[in-house]
């Protein structure tokens, strides 16, 4: 069930009120029915088993390992319990990759055989709670969290039905002693959850889809085209995907908050980022926390005698796997390459930057901080347009296309005051040749630039909202309301994350 | 010089910074200039001074500076 259909918009309202009137000690047992009910309207049944699969391997390990005092078998208890749950990932995501990309290999070879294609699955979720799996194993068995011996809590953990879908991917420490609370009816979580829920539905029907419809025609047929249309178009990207995974997040932690949860901030104004390293503690926090816990710090360190040399190793290694979790397709590993080579980068010559800006006495200036912004933010935009294109062929058209007609452009601009009709020429005509569609787009990318701003300033975009005067924010709900109703598109537009 | 100075010694040479001075409460967070790259540096100069080697389990274990001390007293007692 997608958290921008309508059945949900009864889903929600139904468990919340029969979790109110239940007694306490019965409130886990509803979530856990609710979360198995709302994976099950998947109609996936597959995917049902897989949860259950995961939830009873990885609760078992957790156990046997806690109570194993010699460490070859914790060892060897938690190598099973990761093994399995990257087996059952590996078989519903990579399979069919992996078998295509071996006939491609044979074909090249010239050899004379090919392994029978198997089918594409679906596996919403799946990425996500084994994920969540493998950190609880490892924090069992590095001694850093217990072992959760009630089933029930952990199931839920788990499965947790705002989170399940599209994270975010918490750590056992973290969530499940939230369900042991009594719980007490808090009008502000209510509050702040309504409005989390609202302003997430806002971000992906209003802005990420509307900005979809343009992003999709360019890049569904970028042959078709050169220059300005391609910037638009990462660009516009840039502000969709955004919009709709942190909308996302929105709808998740706010369902969650009127149960009185609490979930990890997900994103932090992920485009104020100063650097690539502070984009990837902005931008999707809990699987980069992940990936820094488990996979890139173990690995720096056992390359550690390596200096400068064992940290890019890890580097390259950790954004190989950031590639390769997002999707089984070639534009994602080179994805994670790149960003896997502009940290790499940033090992070498961070110590240089330094100098520079103290050189220039820019450093800790507003200039600086501007530029650094201005400069990552291009540095993600370029990274966009691998992850956006569905092919190799279709990264390097579009690289090699983006500066096309502009010169010609910028000089008919600055020698002709009607630029917008040399825009109109250059834009695709069934949605940018109309200026009350483009101020639109632009109103939407000043909207979520905005958010991003007071979250940086203020800390927290909700609070600030709910602290303004009455008249204010019941403005801004009935603009919220009014704009999800006219300009949302339809649920048929499933969120950009659930391919991950 | 007990653990703890020689300890003291190496954060300033590894940080450039004489001014520094470590307890046991110490993290990341007190430390400028003490990020994951820094961190190597340090574990492996830790390393270098005090003829030790740390397990993967105990560098991904430690909370803070009296977390390194103890590891590093359990592994040279003869300090």
């Amino acid at each position: 069930m997608a958290f921008d259909s309508y059945k949900y918009l009864l889903f929600l309202p139904v468990v919340l009120s029969i979790f109110y009137c239940m007694p306490d000690r019965f409130r886990w047992l509803l979530l856990l029915l609710a979360s198995l009910c709302f994976y099950a309207f998947l109609q996936v049944p597959y995917l049902l088993l897989t949860l259950c699969a995961v939830i009873m391997i990885t609760y078992g390990c957790g156990i046997l390992i806690e109570n194993t005092k010699a460490q070859k078998i914790r060892r060897l208890l938690f190598w099973i319990g990761v093994l399995s749950n990257i087996l059952i990932l590996g078989y519903l995501k990579y399979l069919s990759f992996l078998i295509f990309n071996l006939n491609d290999l044979f074909s090249l070879l010239s050899l004379n055989t090919s392994l029978t294609q198997s089918p594409d699955l679906i596996f919403v979720g799946v990425s996500f709670y084994v994920f969540q799996a493998i950190s609880y194993l490892s924090d069992v068995y590095l001694e850093v969290a217990m072992a959760e011996r009630h089933f029930g809590y952990f199931a839920l953990y788990m499965s947790f039905f705002p989170k399940l879908l599209l994270g975010p991917i918490e750590r056992c420490a973290d969530l499940i002693h939230q369900f042991r609370k009594k719980y007490e009816f808090k009008y502000d979580n209510m509050r702040t959850g309504l409005l989390m829920c609202a302003w997430g539905l806002f971000k992906k029907l209003v802005i990420a889809d509307q900005l979809g419809v343009y992003v999709d025609s360019v890049y569904g047929d970028v042959h078709s085209y050169a220059g300005l249309p391609l910037i638009f178009a990462t660009y516009f990207y840039a502000i969709q995907i955004y919009a709709d995974f942190s909308g996302y997040i929105d709808i998740a932690r706010g369902s969650a908050k009127m149960f009185n949860i609490h979930l990890t901030e997900n994103f932090k104004s992920p485009y104020l980022a100063t650097s690539i390293a502070d984009f990837w503690r902005r931008w999707h926090i809990t699987l980069y926390r992940w990936l820094l816990d488990y996979v890139f710090k173990p690995l720096q360190m056992k390359f550690r005698t390596m200096k400068n040399w064992g940290t890019v190793c890890a580097l390259l290694i950790t954004l190989l796997l950031s590639g390769i979790w997002h999707g089984a397709a070639r534009n994602f590993i080179l994805w994670g390459m790149l960003f896997g080579a502009y940290l790499s980068c940033s090992v070498f010559y961070r110590q240089f930057q330094r100098k520079m800006y103290a050189t220039l006495s820019l450093e800790n200036t507003r200039t600086q901080r501007l530029f650094q912004i201005f400069v990552t933010f291009h540095l993600i935009c370029f990274a966009w347009i691998f992850f956006r294109s569905p092919s190799c062929e279709n990264i390097f058209y579009v690289i090699t296309h983006l500066h096309t007609g502009i010169m010609q452009f910028l000089g008919s601009a600055i020698a002709n005051i009607t630029v917008f009709h040399n825009l109109k020429q250059l834009m695709l005509p069934i949605t940018l040749n109309s200026p009350k569609i483009f101020l639109g787009y632009l109103i939407c990318i000043g909207i979520i630039m905005f958010e991003q701003i007071v979250r940086e300033k203020r800390g927290n975009f909700f609070l600030w909202l709910l602290a303004k005067p009455k008249s204010f924010r019941w403005s801004i709900y009935v603009v919220l309301l009014v704009s999800i109703i006219n300009l949302g598109k339809t649920s048929d537009i499933p969120f950009v994350y659930f391919d991950f | 010089m007990d653990i703890r100075d020689r300890l003291n010694n190496v954060f300033q040479e590894v940080f450039k910074d004489d001014n520094i001075q470590i307890n046991p409460e110490t993290t990341a967070d007190d430390v400028d200039g003490w990020d994951s790259f820094s961190h190597v540096i340090l574990i492996v100069a830790v390393e270098t001074r005090f003829n030790i080697k740390f397990t993967q389990k105990e560098l991904l274990t430690l909370k803070n500076v009296g977390d390194l001390i103890k590891r590093i007293e359990q592994k040279s007692p003869n300090v």
